[in-house]
């Protein structure tokens, strides 16, 4: 239709220019069109007089709007409007062709597989079409590109889809040959992290026009698919993890699923989720526990439905590397106190945390607990800086800031802001407000704003109720389905004593509340500081938890015990390694980064680190890692895995003869895996591509003016053309529009 | 008229009232159950973090000396106000100047953490009390048994507790306990004597001549029942202000009750 209008089909439009083919200048023409429009207005003015009864009011208005907009156009064809475009010559371009030859092709969405699709629009004519005008070259896509002679070749068994590197090197390749223009047949499934933006400047910057035929369906009609699994990549052992798993279904909204997690043979955790509706995604917590030291894979299975399309889709790994290794927790308390022992007996359960207490049982005694050696703490609360930094976390009881010196509490604030630590504050007879923290260096550490008065501290019962945020919060999961969790806390004994803490300060997270009489005031609040974080936990009366409840009852442990992982399992070491990716889907390349500091934990940027790799074969290589001069202390390498399965990365940094640190890292590599998930045409890759790069995306059923479009292009060898405008069947029908318009307003005004 | 009859009537609800609340509140009055009243201290209704909690358990019927009740509160209150003042004194336990009287017909028991039971060579606990204190102590109260003496008063206090723990043996405490080291260092224990000695010129009770120091403990090695056989620190305690009253005796026992209760916090 546009182009029976138009003369020339809309691509023509949109990569040609209009220009004025006339020798006179624009600026005459609009002068021109000025004069006209107000010689014409001058005309009708000197005639209103003599003009019919029906011509009044606004009505010569309209009648001199059609007569100047008919100048107009008359003025702008003597102006010889033209269309000016780029076109490929004849004969002397290549039209690349390149075709996906990943698994997900074979997929058979209506009833023939999308590569079977790919070939019969191509045998269609598509090719023949083509070949009239260009030299055609085909290729192949998957884990690379590859050329080949004829369509047979296609086998659509690549393991993996990899889009951008195929376009990256059609994009190398036009730089020695006339290619024109890439056709990209494909369902879109690129399972390489989509088209970096590189590639797509470099095809922009050489004008090579993308057009793009999806296959395939865009919505399965039923299937259930696991998009994403978040989960720590390393924790405790006996910790409780957290694993958020994200999915979609079609055709099976409202149905239940099973939803499994396994360490190999051994179920971790089961669950049954509800379906949402189609094409809706969905997250899941699935609480399991980590168990014993070691590098872990867990599976995420979602079991398969009745009549699912595509089953692979259903069953996503992750790496998860449990560290044996000891927290160890400072807790240190002013007074003896019913918490502080309870507190005690909650974490020996804890094998993963070393709570090193030390108590002030007289005004000049203090009793230690859980210490390595009998010289630890002995003179009394650190006060140099790798004694603290010793600690994972740290706990202050009922103890005023006055104890501290000036010195110490600087350490403390360096311990959570540079060294990474946690730090609890408990409510008491001599915490927060009432031990003078609101006057202290340490007040900064808080994450409320303390009332400025004592007496905040009562030996009054409080009931503690949870806030959404704690809802979602490990430390205060009791049970582990969200609703009973709430209610189970509800039910809990009332806390012993309560402590006003006042607001808490932007950014701070309010996990549980409590009440009190007809006030409810903050209970936990968690904030992050600087690498760390802190929290206050405005009681010292949980213990009530423990005696108040059954004596099977593990309420108080559970709390305790994730509340003190909460706080030391984050802490760094001085040596911290990470990759951004640890699965390397049909891939080997592995980035790793390590962060190094020294022992006062500031940056060190005159560590040597290396990393020793051990792979499913043995050890597989050492590298050393180069540091990054623009981020002292920081370190990467990059290396190639080239055998699918688990590596182990074992890192050290040393300074001279000094080691630093010590770190394990874990990764895997998995081909043809990927292939399986997001198997739907993604129609949004394709359109986005072609849109970029000036191309068009083609529905496989409406090719037939492909092979005459994909000529205007502006790469490989091209001749500039121009044609005329003028004779386009609109501008015909735009003056038979104006002039008839005006004549029936004319004759329905009685002035004909 | 009217008005009067309204100000008794108010007068005997506030009265009432007043009354229920202070139960509530865990002030029940034994005061027709005192062996030795003591005044009391006008901060005696703190609040703190701790309360010398005194058993009152049912003794033992027909007992070895025909008199079958109040041995729970043999010295109260006086040993028991006079020994928080040196735990006061001593340590930096927010300490309640008043003791307070448990038993285990009620929960009440499960907010105070530490009790303190005499006499137990007379009690005899029925079968809800054993299934109470077991579940008090397995959830980490911690209960001082003192002044009883020799083998009778002996099987006597195993009758019950044994009911309480089966299979939990009692166990001597070596010097190396943690108990005996948590705040004073209690190496060199001796036997302290009741005020009995006044008019014996023994130390010792019955057939109870050598002091015992005795505890059963969790699955964890803490103790949860520290024994103290063939000694009266609650006369001790009590007696710790008499002039006759040695004060090497009076210093031990303090020392040990100071220790049992910072043990009890820690552990």
């Amino acid at each position: 239709m546009f182009e029976f209008f138009f003369h020339y089909p809309r691509t023509a439009f949109s990569k040609g220019e209009v220009v004025l083919l006339a020798g006179m200048p624009v600026w005459v023409l609009g002068l021109l069109v000025v004069v006209a429009a107000a010689g014409l207005a001058w005309v009708m003015r000197l005639r209103m007089p003599e003009a019919a009864v029906g011509i009044k009011g606004w009505r010569p208005a309209v009648i001199w709007v059609l007569q100047s907009a008919m100048v107009t156009l008359v003025l702008v064809l003597l102006w010889k409007p033209a269309l000016l475009i780029s076109e490929l010559k004849p004969q002397q371009n290549i039209v690349a062709v390149v075709v996906d030859d990943s698994r997900s092709m074979a997929q058979a969405d209506v009833g023939k597989s999308r590569r079977a699709q790919a070939v019969e629009a191509l045998e269609g004519g598509l090719l023949k079409g083509l070949e009239k005008k260009f030299q055609v070259r085909l290729y192949r896509s998957g884990a690379a590109l590859q050329r080949i002679n004829k369509l047979e070749e296609l086998k659509s068994e690549a393991p993996a889809t990899r889009l951008g590197e195929s376009l990256k090197q059609i994009a190398a390749e036009s730089a020695g040959l006339p290619i024109g223009a890439v056709l990209l047949l494909s369902d879109g499934s690129d399972n390489a992290g989509g088209i970096d933006l590189e590639t797509v400047a470099e095809l922009r910057s050489r004008r090579l026009p993308i057009h793009t035929i999806g296959f395939g369906k865009e919505r399965a009609e039923r299937d259930l698919e696991i998009s994403d699994v978040q989960v720590a990549p390393r924790t405790l052992a006996d910790s409780r993890l957290a694993a958020q798993v994200s999915f979609h279904q079609s055709g099976y909204a409202g149905q239940k699923a099973k939803l499994t997690v396994k360490d190999g043979g051994k179920v971790l955790a089961s669950q049954m989720v509800t379906l949402a509706p189609d094409g809706k995604q969905q997250s899941e917590t699935v609480l399991l526990n980590s168990g014993t030291a070691g590098a872990k894979t867990l599976s995420f299975t979602l079991e398969g439905l009745t009549g699912e399309e595509n089953g692979l889709n259903n069953a996503v790994s992750r790496l998860v590397n449990v560290e044996s290794g000891k927290r160890r927790i400072l807790y240190i308390e002013g007074e003896p106190r019913w918490e502080f022992k309870f507190i005690r007996r909650a974490k020996e359960k804890d094998r993963a945390i070393q709570l090193v207490s030390m108590l002030r049982t007289t005004q000049n005694k203090i009793y230690r607990q859980e210490i390595e050696n009998p010289s630890e703490l002995l003179e009394g609360f650190p006060s140099r800086v790798e004694e603290m930094l010793g600690y994972h976390a740290l706990v202050i009881g009922s103890v005023e800031a006055g104890y501290f010196t000036a010195a110490q509490q600087e350490l403390i604030k360096q311990f959570v802001d540079r060294r990474g630590g946690g730090l609890l504050f408990l409510g008491g007879r001599s915490s927060l407000s009432d031990g003078g923290y609101g006057q202290s260096a340490l007040t900064d550490l808080l994450p409320v704003t303390l009332p400025d008065r004592k007496g905040t501290f009562q030996r009054e019962p409080a009931a503690a109720e949870l806030t959404p945020a704690g809802a979602d919060s490990l430390i205060c999961r009791l049970v582990e389905e969200p609703g009973r969790n709430t209610e189970r806390w509800k039910k809990l004994p009332a806390l012993a004593d309560y402590q006003d803490v006042g607001a808490p300060k932007p950014g701070a997270v309010v996990l549980a509340g409590m009440t009190v009489g007809n006030r409810t005031l903050p209970l936990l609040i968690t904030q992050n500081y600087g690498r760390g974080r802190t929290a206050v936990l405005a009681t010292g009366g949980t213990w009530r938890w423990q005696m108040s409840q059954a004596l099977e009852d593990q309420t108080h442990e559970m709390f305790w015990q994730q509340l003190m992982r909460w706080l030391a399992a984050e802490t760094p070491g001085r040596l911290v390694s990470s990759t951004p990716q640890q699965i390397l889907f049909d891939n080997g390349r592995l980035v790793m980064n390590a962060e190094v500091r020294d022992r006062n934990f500031l940056p060190a940027a005159d560590a040597r680190v290396e990393a020793r790799i051990l792979g499913p074969e043995g050890l597989a290589a050492q590298v050393e890692l180069r540091p990054d001069a623009a981020n002292p202390g920081s370190y990467q390498m990059e290396w190639e895995a080239e055998k699918t399965g688990s590596y182990l990365v074992e890192v050290m940094a040393k300074r001279g003869e000094e080691e630093m640190g010590r770190d394990v890292l874990t990764f895997q590599r998995q081909d043809g895996v990927a292939e399986n998930f997001r198997t739907n045409q993604n129609k949004e890759l394709l359109e986005k591509l072609s849109a970029q790069t000036g191309g068009e995306y083609w529905r496989p059923s409406d090719l037939e003016k492909l092979a005459r479009e994909i000529s205007y292009s502006e790469a490989g060898i091209t001749v500039r053309q121009t044609k005329d405008l003028w004779n386009m069947p609109v501008v015909f029908l735009l003056l038979l529009l104006l002039r008839g318009s005006e004549w029936i307003l004319r004759r329905k005004w009685g002035a004909v | 008229m009217r008005l009067r009859a309204y100000f008794r009537l108010v007068v005997i609800a506030t009265a009432i009232g007043s009354l229920l609340y202070a139960f509530q509140r865990g002030r029940r009055s034994f005061m027709d159950e005192e062996d030795n009243p003591a005044p009391f201290p006008s901060d005696g209704f703190e609040k703190t973090e701790f309360a010398f909690a005194r058993l009152r358990y049912q003794p033992m019927r027909n007992g070895y000396y025909g008199r079958a009740g109040g041995s729970w509160a043999t010295d109260y209150p006086k040993a028991d106000r006079q020994f928080v003042q040196g735990v006061r004194r001593l340590t930096r336990i927010h300490t309640r100047s008043v003791e307070q009287v448990v038993d285990l017909e009620s929960d009440e028991i499960f907010n105070f953490p530490w009790v303190y039971a005499t006499e137990v060579g007379r009690w005899d606990l029925k079968e809800g009390q054993v299934k109470k204190m077991r579940e008090y102590l397995l959830k980490g109260g911690f209960m001082m048994t003192d002044d009883f003496h020799g083998t009778f008063e002996w099987d006597v206090f195993m009758a019950s507790m044994q009911r309480v723990f089966p299979d939990r043996p009692v166990v001597d405490l070596e010097n190396k306990e943690e108990i005996f080291h948590v705040l004073y260092n209690l190496d060199d224990k001796f036997q302290v004597p009741g005020i009995q000695m006044f008019y014996t010129g023994r130390i010792y009770e019955q057939d109870g001549i050598e002091a015992r120091w005795r505890g059963i403990h969790d699955d964890q090695g803490r103790l949860m029942v520290a024994i103290c056989h063939n000694m009266d620190l609650g006369d001790a305690w009590e007696w710790a202000d008499h002039p006759r009253y040695p004060e090497k005796y009076a210093s031990l026992a303090y020392r040990i009750g100071v220790n049992y209760i910072i043990y009890a916090m820690t552990h």
